[in-house]
C-alpha cells in the first residue's frame, strides 16, 4: 500500500511516493538520490543518519516516511546553500575542514547537523552543552577532539572565512616547525633529548577545547613548505557536504541487489540446501549455494587458505555465509534469502580454545590437528637460567576480548562483468592489491583482467584489510544475471562476519634483578582464531615479535597457539595482535614496580629500548625517542606530584607501545601474478617488487599535478599525507596537486593500509615521483635562469637557482638521507626572494613542447634482509618503529564500579610528522577507541555460539560523553629510514592506551582487573572478594591474637 | 503491510474498534528497533502523527500536569514550568537514548512499550502518575503503577489507545533519580531509581531489575518507619524483597542488586553514617 505524502527537503516542496515501512532514510538516500545522510546501523544507535526536522536533530533511519506528512527536512546537502545561496560552507562545516573533525568522514553528515542544531540553540555552547547534544552521534576516528574544537571554534569562522583563512595561514608559519633542520635532528639523534611538540601548536591560538596548549620557543627557519604544515584534510569540503561517494552511495544502470544467507548454527555439516522457493519469489535473478561457487580455497595468508565463497559441506560459525541472491532490490533479495532452507547435522560448538585443543574434540578443518592453526615457538637466550638468576619473578595470567573494529560505514561492494570480460569492482577496502590478488586466485584469472574501485571508505581499522565474501559474491551474481550487483552488509552483518581482534590468554612470566633491569620474560598466548584462518598465523607471530621492540628483553621465550573455535574468524585489528599482549605486559612490569618500589616510569626508563639496536628476535630499531615521551609524559601529566598521592577512586597510570612502520614483506610471496600460475617458489629475503608505486603526471598547462597512487585513504589521511609529500617533492604548493588513489586502471599498485605502511612506503613513492619530475624540468628551468641544472631546485610554485639565492649549496651534515640529497639543503635557508626565479607551470609548458608528457615515477622497495633467519623471523620486521607513552587519569566510582576516563597525556616518537593535525588525529582517536576497547567493548556469544550483541548498542563504543580530555604531543624525532624522517603513528597509537587504563583503574581501586573489558561488575567484584579477604585475615588475626 | 493515518482521535478510535490488530505508532523509536525486519512484517500501523491537536498538548492544570500521549522527551525537557516541580521528569528525559530519540520519542510510547528498563516510567510512577486511556467504548484511568502486569504485559486493551499520562501536583520535598548505564549517553539501563517524598510519602521505584518497572514497597515502608541504615547490606537485605533481578548481556543480578542497596545507602535523603 504506497501513500503520498509532501515533503519539504531542503527548502524544497515535494510529493512523495512511500511505503509503510520505508524509512526517511530510504527515502532519501534511494527516492531522493540524496546520499549525504548514512546508513551505519539502521536502528537509532549511531546518529550518521541525524537529518534535521523541522530544525530539530532526528534519526532518519527511525522516522517512518508515512509519518512526516508537511514536514520540513534538512539534510547535509542543505546546509551549505542555504546560508548563502551557493555552495558555499556554513562557518560550521569550515570549521570541521580546518579543525580536524574529519576524518573518515562516514559521522560527519550527522555530527554536522547535530552540532548545527546545537548551535542555533544556542550560540554559544559550553563543553557539557556540546557533548549532550553529540551524545547520539558516535564516531570512531577522531576520538571527537577535532569535533569539540571545531564546535567551539565555530565563532572564528563566521565572518566569511578570513578567520579560517588566517588560522590556515598561521599553521603555514608558526606550526610545528621545529622538527625541521638537522640541528634537531642531531639533537635528537645524540643525546635522546627530544624537544616537545604539542597538539595545541597547529594554530595561533591556545586550544580551547580538550587539548590544552603548550607553545614553545621561536621554532627556526622552515626546511619544508608543505611537509610538516598542518594543512586541512584532501576531500574534506566534500565529506562536509555529504558529496563524498562512499561504495553503498554508488548506483550504477540496471543494478541490482545481493544478499547473503549466514549459518543460523555455529557447526555443521549441510545435508540439504533447497532453494526453489526463494527462486521463484518474484523480482528474485539468482540463488547460489556452494555448489555454484570455485572449488578453490582463498584466505589471507597463502599457506593456509581455508575459505571458500560459500560454505561447501561444513558450517563453521553462526553467520557464516551458505548462499546468496541477487534480486531487483534489496527487499526482495532479503525476502528471498527468508525463503532458502537448509538442514544441517549439528556437531558441537567449540567456543574456546581450550575446550577445541582438548583431546577429542571435533576438528573444525581436518587439516589442523588438535583444531590448532599454527604453533609459534620463538626461544630467545636461555629464559630458565635468566630466571633463576633473577632478584624477582612474577607470573600472572591475563585475558582480553572479542573487540571488533567497528567502522562507521559498514563493508559494500558492486561488482560488474565489462563486455571484454573485465571485471570492475566497487570495494570499500583497505587494500586493493589485496582484494584484486584474491579475486584473481578465486577466480583464476590475471589479475589484470580485475579493475577495483576503492571509493571513500568510511573507516577500516584492519576490518577491511582482506577481499570479504561481498566482493566474491557481488562477483558471482554478477557474472550470473548480467547486471551490476550492490551487495551491503548490515551492521548486525559486520559482526557475523567478524575479523575483529584476536582473543588471547596469556600467561606471563617476568624476572627483573634488583633494580627493575629485565633479565628474562617468557609467554605463552592462546589465540581465539575463530572458524578460519584469515590473518591469524601473522597474528599469532605479531602477538610475540612486538614485545622486544620497546624494551630491552635478553632472553626471551614466545610460545603462542592460534585455536580454531566455532566464531566468526578473527583478523587483524590496529595494532595487530599487539594490544592485548602489550596491555598484560605493561600491567605485569607495572605490578613488579610497585612491589619493588621503584616508580612505574622509571623502570621504563631503566629497560627502555636504545636508538640504533636489533633486537633480541633480531630487528633492526633505528631512531628511537621511547625515553622522551617516557620523560614528556611525566612531566607533562604530573606524574610525580599524583602518582601514590590521589584519594581512593582517582588513579593515575602509565603505560607505553610502539609499533611497526609497514611490515618488510609482502603477504604473498613471488611477483605479481596470478598465484596458480606462479611457480613455487623458495622465500627470499628481499621483496621482489616495490610496495609502493606512483606516478605523477603535469598537465599540459603546468598547472596541476595528477598525483596517481593505490595508496588506501580510509579516512587515516594518506590522501593528505601523500600529496603534501608529492608537493614537497615537485615544490608547487598541495593545492594544486591531485590525488587518484582509488581505481587501479589507473593507481599503480601500492599493498594498502594496512601494517601502518603508507605514510613510510607511499610517501617514499610520491617524492620520488615528484623528484622524478623535477629532474627533467631542471634543464628548462637552468636554460630559463641562465645556470646549469645541478644549479636549480624548486620551491613554492617557482624554480630558483642557488647561486642566485647566493648561498652555496651546504653541506650536509652527515646526514645522508633522500630529501637531503635530492633538494640539497636549500630549505634551511629561507628563499629570500630577492631573485623572482621563474614560473614552474612555464617550465612544464617549455618541457611538454619538446617531449609531450611530463610524467614521473616513483617506487619504494623496504630494506633488503630484514629479519633473522629464525621461523616466523619475517613478522615484525619494518624498516623503521614508532614509540609512545600515555598517561591516563581516571575516576573510578566506588559505589557502582563506574569508571570515567577523565585525562590522557600521550607524546610520540612518530618520526618528524608530515602533518601534526593528522597525527594528533590519530592519536586521539587511538586513545578513545582503545580506552573503549580496555572498559567497555566485548562482543558476546551464548552457549550455541551466537552473538549476543551484534549492534551499536549492546557492543558498546564510547560516545563524545565517555571521551576524555586528550593531550597530544610529538617529540622532536627523525628517522633517515622515513619520508623526510617520518615514521607512523596510526597504529602505535594504540597500543598504550590500554596498560595505561588498567593500571588506572587499579591504582583508583586497589584491585588489577586482569581481563578485559575492566567492567564495573568485574571492579565491584573484585573489590568485594578484597574487602572479604581482608575481613578474613583481620579475623584470624584476632584468633590468633586471641588464642595467644 | 499497510499505514493508516486517522486525522482525529475518534477516528482513530474507530479504526482501533474495528481492528485490534492495529499497531501504534507515535514516534517509532520503539516499534523500528523491535522491528528489524521492516518489509518482510506484514503489520498494520496507526499512524498517529495527525492527531497533534488532541495528543500533544502538554498542560499544568490545578491539580495534575497533564502529558498528552505525543509528548515528547524534548517537550518536557524546553518547558520551563516542570522544572520546579517534577524535576525528576527532566533528569530522566535528559538521560533517554540522546537528543536525536528526545525529539522523536513519547512518554506514552515508553509506556505503552513496557520495557523494564524503561526511564520514563520509574520517574513517572514515583510522582503517582495515572495512565489515561481510551476508546469507543469510554475512557478509563489506571494508576502507573498498576499497569504492568508482567514482562511486557500490560492493562491496556487491543482498541484502546494512551490519551494522556497525569502527574498529581503535590508538595514534594524528596526528588532523585539515578540511571546506571554502560556508558554516560545511549545506553540501556543496567539498574536505575526514582525517589520521591511528599504528601503521599516515599516512592521508591526501580526499573531494570524486575520483569516491569516495580514500586519497592518493602524499602518505601523502612523509609516511613525512620529507617537509619548502618551499611549497604541492611538496605540490600528490604529491597532484595522488592526486585527480582536477573543475570543478561548488560549486567549481572548480582551487581544489579547490589549497586541498588549502594545508590539508596549513599543517596543525599537516606538518614544514616553514609550522610553524617
Ligand atoms: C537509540 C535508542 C536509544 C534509546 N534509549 C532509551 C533510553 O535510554 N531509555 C528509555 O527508556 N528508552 C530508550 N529508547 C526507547 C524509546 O525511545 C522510548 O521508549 C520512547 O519513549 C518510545 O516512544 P515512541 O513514541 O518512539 O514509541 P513508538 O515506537 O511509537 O511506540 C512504542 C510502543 O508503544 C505503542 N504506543 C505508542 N504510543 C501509543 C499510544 N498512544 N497508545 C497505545 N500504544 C502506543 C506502540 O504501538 C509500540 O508498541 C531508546 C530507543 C532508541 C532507538
Amino acid at each position: 500500500m504506497t501513500v503520498v505524502r509532501t515533503l519539504t527537503v531542503n527548502g524544497q516542496k515535494q510529493r512523495v511516493a512511500v511505503e509503510p515501512w520505508e524509512t526517511l532514510l530510504d527515502v532519501l538516500r534511494e527516492k531522493m538520490n540524496l546520499t549525504g545522510s548514512k546508513k551505519a546501523c539502521n536502528v537509532g544507535d549511531c546518529g550518521a543518519c541525524t537529518v534535521l526536522v523541522d530544525g530539530e536533530p532526528m534519526n532518519g533511519c527511525l522516522l517512518l516516511a508515512a509519518q512526516l506528512e508537511g514536514r520540513s527536512i534538512t539534510t547535509v546537502e542543505g546546509l551549505a546553500q542555504q546560508r548563502h545561496g551557493t555552495a558555499e560552507l556554513t562557518p560550521l562545516q569550515q570549521a570541521f575542514v580546518h579543525e580536524g573533525a574529519i576524518q573518515c568522514g562516514f559521522c560527519t553528515p550527522g555530527m554536522v547537523l547535530a552540532a548545527t542544531a546545537l548551535l542555533n540553540r544556542n550560540p554559544d555552547p559550553a563543553p557539557a552543552d556540546i557533548a549532550d547534544a553529540l551524545a547520539g552521534n558516535l564516531c570512531r576516528c577522531t576520538g571527537y577532539s577535532g569535533i569539540r574544537r571545531a564546535i567551539q571554534r565555530c565563532a572564528n569562522y563566521r565572518e566569511d572565512g578570513t578567520c579560517a583563512a588566517k588560522c590556515a595561514a598561521a599553521e603555514g608559519h608558526e606550526g610545528t616547525d621545529g622538527h625541521e633542520g638537522g640541528k634537531a635532528r642531531r639533537r635528537a639523534r645524540e643525546s635522546n633529548e627530544g624537544t616537545v611538540f604539542a597538539a595545541g601548536d597547529v594554530g595561533d591560538e591556545p586550544r580551547i577545547s580538550d587539548v590544552k596548549s603548550e607553545i614553545h620557543a621561536a621554532a627556526p627557519p622552515r626546511r619544508f613548505s608543505t611537509v610538516g604544515v598542518s594543512m586541512p584534510r584532501v576531500g574534506a569540503a566534500d565529506k562536509v557536504t555529504g558529496r563524498a561517494l562512499y561504495t553503498a552511495d554508488i548506483k550504477l544502470p540496471n543494478m541490482i541487489h545481493g544478499k547473503i544467507l549466514g549459518s543460523r548454527i555455529a557447526h555443521g555439516i549441510i545435508k540439504r540446501i533447497d532453494t526453489s522457493k526463494a527462486a521463484k519469489l518474484e523480482g528474485v535473478l539468482a540463488v547460489i549455494t556452494g555448489a555454484d561457487v570455485p572449488e578453490t580455497p582463498y584466505g589471507v595468508s597463502p599457506a593456509r587458505y581455508d575459505e571458500h565463497v560459500l560454505a561447501k559441506h561444513k558450517v563453521r560459525h553462526a553467520g557464516d555465509p551458505v548462499a546468496a541472491v541477487a534480486a531487483i532490490d534489496e527487499r526482495t533479495a532479503e525476502a528471498a534469502i527468508d525463503l532458502i532452507e537448509v538442514e544441517y547435522e549439528k556437531l558441537p560448538a567449540l567456543l574456546d580454545p581450550f575446550e577445541a585443543v582438548a583431546e577429542g574434540a571435533p576438528l573444525i578443518h581436518d587439516q589442523y590437528p588438535r583444531n590448532i592453526n599454527t604453533h609459534v615457538e620463538q626461544n630467545f637466550g636461555d629464559v630458565e637460567k635468566a630466571f633463576a638468576e633473577s632478584h624477582y619473578v612474577r607470573e600472572e595470567t591475563f585475558t582480553g576480548n572479542h573487540i571488533y573494529q567497528c567502522p562507521l560505514e559498514p563493508h559494500a561492494a558492486i561488482a560488474c562483468w565489462d563486455h571484454d570480460g573485465t571485471l570492475v569492482l566497487y570495494t570499500s577496502t583497505q587494500v586493493p592489491h589485496y582484494v584484486q590478488y584474491t579475486v584473481a586466485h578465486v577466480f583464476h584469472m590475471p589479475l589484470g583482467k580485475i579493475r577495483v574501485i576503492r571509493p571513500a571508505v568510511g573507516g577500516g581499522f584492519g576490518g577491511k584489510a582482506a577481499a570479504c565474501p561481498l566482493d566474491l559474491c557481488a562477483a558471482i551474481l554478477a557474472r550470473k544475471t548480467g547486471r551490476p550487483v550492490k551487495m551491503v552488509y548490515s551492521r548486525e552483518e559486520m559482526f557475523h562476519y567478524g575479523r575483529g581482534r584476536h582473543k588471547q590468554h596469556m600467561r606471563f612470566k617476568l624476572g627483573v634483578d634488583r633494580d627493575g633491569r629485565i633479565r628474562a620474560f617468557k609467554s605463552e598466548i592462546y589465540l581465539d582464531g575463530g572458524a578460519y584462518s584469515s590473518f591469524g598465523v601473522a597474528t599469532a607471530y605479531y602477538a610475540g615479535s612486538m614485545i622486544p621492540t620497546l624494551y630491552n628483553i635478553p632472553n626471551y621465550r614466545y610460545d603462542g597457539y592460534r585455536v580454531m573455535t566455532n566464531k566468526p574468524a578473527a583478523g587483524a585489528m590496529r595494532g595487530h595482535g599487539v594490544p592485548q599482549p602489550r596491555f598484560a605486559f605493561e600491567c605485569l612490569l607495572t605490578m613488579m614496580a610497585d612491589d619493588l618500589g621503584i616508580d612505574p616510569i622509571e623502570i621504563r626508563r631503566r629497560n627502555s629500548m636504545r636508538p640504533d639496536t636489533r633486537t633480541v628476535n633480531d630487528l633492526d630499531v633505528g631512531s628511537c625517542e621511547f625515553d622522551a615521551t617516557l620523560e614528556a609524559v611525566a612531566r607533562k601529566s604530573g606524574w610525580y606530584d599524583k602518582y601514590g598521592k590521589l584519594p581512593p577512586g582517582r588513579g593515575i597510570g602509565i603505560g607505553a607501545g610502539g609499533f611497526v612502520s609497514g611490515a618488510g614483506y609482502c603477504i604473498y610471496r613471488g611477483q605479481v601474478q596470478l598465484s596458480h600460475e606462479k611457480p613455487r617458489e623458495h622465500f627470499q629475503k628481499r621483496s621482489i617488487f616495490p610496495h609502493a608505486n606512483a606516478v605523477v603526471r603535469i598537465t599540459e598547462d603546468g598547472m596541476a599535478a595528477i598525483l596517481m597512487i593505490g595508496a588506501a585513504e580510509i579516512g587515516q589521511g594518506s590522501d593528505t599525507i601523500l600529496v603534501q609529500c608529492c608537493a614537497e617533492a615537485l615544490g608547487i604548493p598541495p593545492q594544486r596537486v591531485r590525488m587518484y588513489s582509488g581505481d587501479s586502471d589507473i593507481s599503480p599498485l601500492d599493498l594498502g593500509a594496512y601494517s601502518s605502511r603508507v605514510t613510510l612506503m607511499a610517501g617514499h613513492a610520491v617524492s620520488r615521483a615528484g623528484w622524478d619530475v623535477v629532474e627533467k624540468m631542471k634543464p628548462y628551468a637552468a636554460a630559463m635562469l641562465g645556470c646549469a641544472a645541478e644549479e636549480v631546485f624548486a620551491r613554492d610554485g617557482r624554480f630558483y637557482s642557488r647561486r642566485d639565492e647566493g648561498t652555496k649549496a651546504r653541506s650536509h651534515e652527515g646526514i645522508s638521507d633522500e630529501a637531503t640529497k635530492r633538494q640539497g639543503d636549500e630549505g634551511l635557508v629561507a628563499v629570500s626572494h630577492k631573485d623572482e626565479g621563474v614560473v614552474w607551470e612555464e617550465v612544464a609548458r617549455r618541457y611538454f613542447n619538446d617531449n609531450g608528457p611530463l610524467v614521473g615515477t616513483g617506487c619504494y622497495k623496504p630494506p633488503e634482509g630484514l629479519g633473522g633467519d629464525f621461523k616466523g623471523a619475517t613478522v615484525g620486521t619494518s624498516p623503521a618503529y614508532s614509540f609512545g607513552s600515555a598517561v591516563c587519569e581516571a575516576s573510578v566510582d566506588l559505589e557502582t564500579g563506574k569508571v570515567r576516563i577523565e585525562r590522557f597525556t600521550d607524546f610520540h616518537d612518530c618520526g618528524t610528522p608530515i602533518n601534526p593535525l593528522a597525527v594528533h588525529g590519530q592519536v586521539e582517536g587511538a586513545i578513545v577507541m582503545s580506552a573503549g576497547e580496555t572498559i567497555m567493548e566485548d562482543v558476546q556469544f551464548d552457549e550455541q555460539g551466537r552473538i549476543l550483541n551484534p549492534n551499536l548498542h549492546g557492543y558498546l563504543m564510547m560516545s563524545i560523553k565517555d571521551a576524555p580530555e586528550i593531550f597530544s604531543g610529538l617529540v622532536d624525532s627523525y628517522e633517515p629510514r622515513g619520508p623526510f624522517g617520518a615514521k607512523e603513528i596510526g597504529e602505535g597509537s594504540t597500543l598504550p592506551v590500554l596498560g595505561a587504563v588498567a593500571h588506572a583503574i587499579a591504582n583508583a581501586t586497589g584491585v588489577w582487573i586482569k581481563d578485559l573489558p575492566i567492567t564495573p561488575e568485574k571492579i565491584l567484584r573484585a573489590l568485594r572478594e578484597k574487602s572479604a579477604a581482608k575481613r578474613g585475615a583481620e579475623l584470624v588475626e584476632t584468633c590468633e591474637v586471641g588464642a595467644e | 503491510m499497510r499505514v493508516l493515518t486517522p486525522h482525529c482521535l475518534s477516528e482513530a478510535l474507530d479504526l482501533l474498534a474495528g481492528d485490534a490488530t492495529l499497531t501504534p505508532v507515535a514516534g517509532g523509536t520503539d516499534l523500528l528497533v523491535s522491528w528489524p525486519h521492516r518489509p518482510k512484517d506484514n503489520l498494520s500501523l496507526l499512524d498517529l502523527s495527525r492527531l497533534h491537536a488532541e495528543l500533544a498538548p502538554m498542560r499544568m492544570t490545578d491539580g495534575h500536569l497533564e502529558l498528552g500521549a505525543l509528548t515528547t522527551y524534548w517537550d518536557v525537557i524546553t518547558y520551563a514550568p516542570i522544572a520546579g516541580e517534577f524535576p525528576l521528569l527532566i533528569d530522566a528525559a535528559r538521560q533517554v537514548g540522546a537528543i536525536q530519540i528526545q525529539t522523536r520519542g513519547t512518554w506514552a510510547g515508553n509506556v505503552a512499550n513496557a520495557s523494564p528498563a524503561a526511564d520514563g516510567v520509574p520517574v513517572m510512577i514515583a510522582y503517582d502518575a495515572e495512565v489515561v486511556l481510551g476508546s469507543r467504548r469510554g475512557r478509563r484511568t489506571v494508576p502507573l503503577c498498576d499497569y504492568y502486569t508482567g514482562y511486557k504485559q500490560t492493562r491496556r486493551a487491543a482498541d484502546e489507545l494512551i490519551l494522556a499520562i497525569r502527574l498529581p501536583r503535590q508538595r514534594r520535598d524528596v526528588h532523585w533519580f539515578h540511571k546506571v548505564g554502560a556508558r554516560q549517553a545511549q545506553a540501556i539501563t543496567k539498574v536505575g531509581v526514582a525517589v520521591v517524598h511528599g504528601e503521599a510519602g516515599w516512592r521508591v521505584v526501580a526499573n531494570s531489575v524486575a520483569p516491569f518497572v516495580c514500586r519497592c514497597r518493602n524499602m518505601e515502608a523502612a523509609l516511613e518507619s525512620g529507617l537509619h541504615p548502618t551499611g549497604p547490606e541492611e538496605l540490600r537485605a528490604i529491597v532484595v524483597r522488592d526486585i527480582s533481578p536477573i543475570d543478561d548481556l548488560r549486567s549481572t543480578a548480582d551487581y544489579r542488586l547490589n549497586v541498588l542497596a549502594r545508590l539508596l545507602y549513599f543517596a543525599p535523603f537516606m538518614p544514616g553514617p553514609a550522610n553524617a
